[in-house]
């Protein structure tokens, strides 16, 4: 699933680490997201959405694999 | 992850571990529980050192909590188990044939036991868990 985590993340100026420490997940998840190789559970996709101030679609790109 | 539970189980694992390396060297037991006794001392306190470093460094706490929470670990490592599954499973298929092949029947047994005992295993374990979810 493609996501624009990076694109915002480096927009608001917040590294990958602070990130990372906010959502309580390690630094490595955060990576994993942003290369889309991992997929979020909908808690954290929930989660990083709430935390940009934007819905999970802004965030998130679903379409069908 | 660091309860008083696991604290409590890592006592016990040094204690048995002491107790079965004293018997194996005295040879009150056969002497390879000697060895077995020393691995589980090893362990034990692997396991101790790391409950201290966990109650006196902060850093570490808040690495280890982040690890034992984040959910990427959690699906990595519930991943591993299922292809460590998968790789067992058809490991010992395998074997059986090969097995069969050059005539070890008894072994070639003993290895279609496992791989009919994992398959009743997984058949439960999906019953079980489709009356959870």
């Amino acid at each position: 699933m493609k996501n624009k985590i990076e694109e915002i993340r480096t927009q608001k100026g917040i590294k990958q680490d602070e990130l990372a420490k906010i959502l309580g997940v390690s630094r490595q998840t955060i990576s994993s997201l942003e290369n889309g190789r991992y997929n979020p559970s909908i808690k954290l996709a929930y989660d990083i959405s709430k935390y940009f101030g934007m819905t999970i679609e802004e965030v998130f790109c679903f379409e069908e694999e | 992850m660091f309860n008083n539970k696991r604290l409590a189980l890592s006592i016990f694992w040094v204690v048995v571990g002491i107790a079965l390396f004293i018997m194996g060297v005295t040879e009150t037991l056969d002497p390879i529980y000697g060895g077995f006794g020393g691995g589980l001392i090893g362990v034990g306190i692997a396991q101790l050192i790391r409950h201290f470093r966990y109650r006196t460094n902060p850093e570490y706490k808040e690495k280890a909590d982040t690890a034992n929470s984040d959910e990427r670990n959690r699906f990595l490592s519930m991943k591993a188990w299922s292809w460590t599954g998968y790789i067992c499973v058809i490991g010992a298929g395998i074997a059986v044939i090969i097995l069969m092949i050059i005539g070890q029947t008894v072994y070639a047994e003993i290895a279609s036991f496992f791989v009919c005992f994992m398959l009743i295993v997984y058949w439960f374990t999906y019953v079980i868990l489709s009356r959870k979810y």
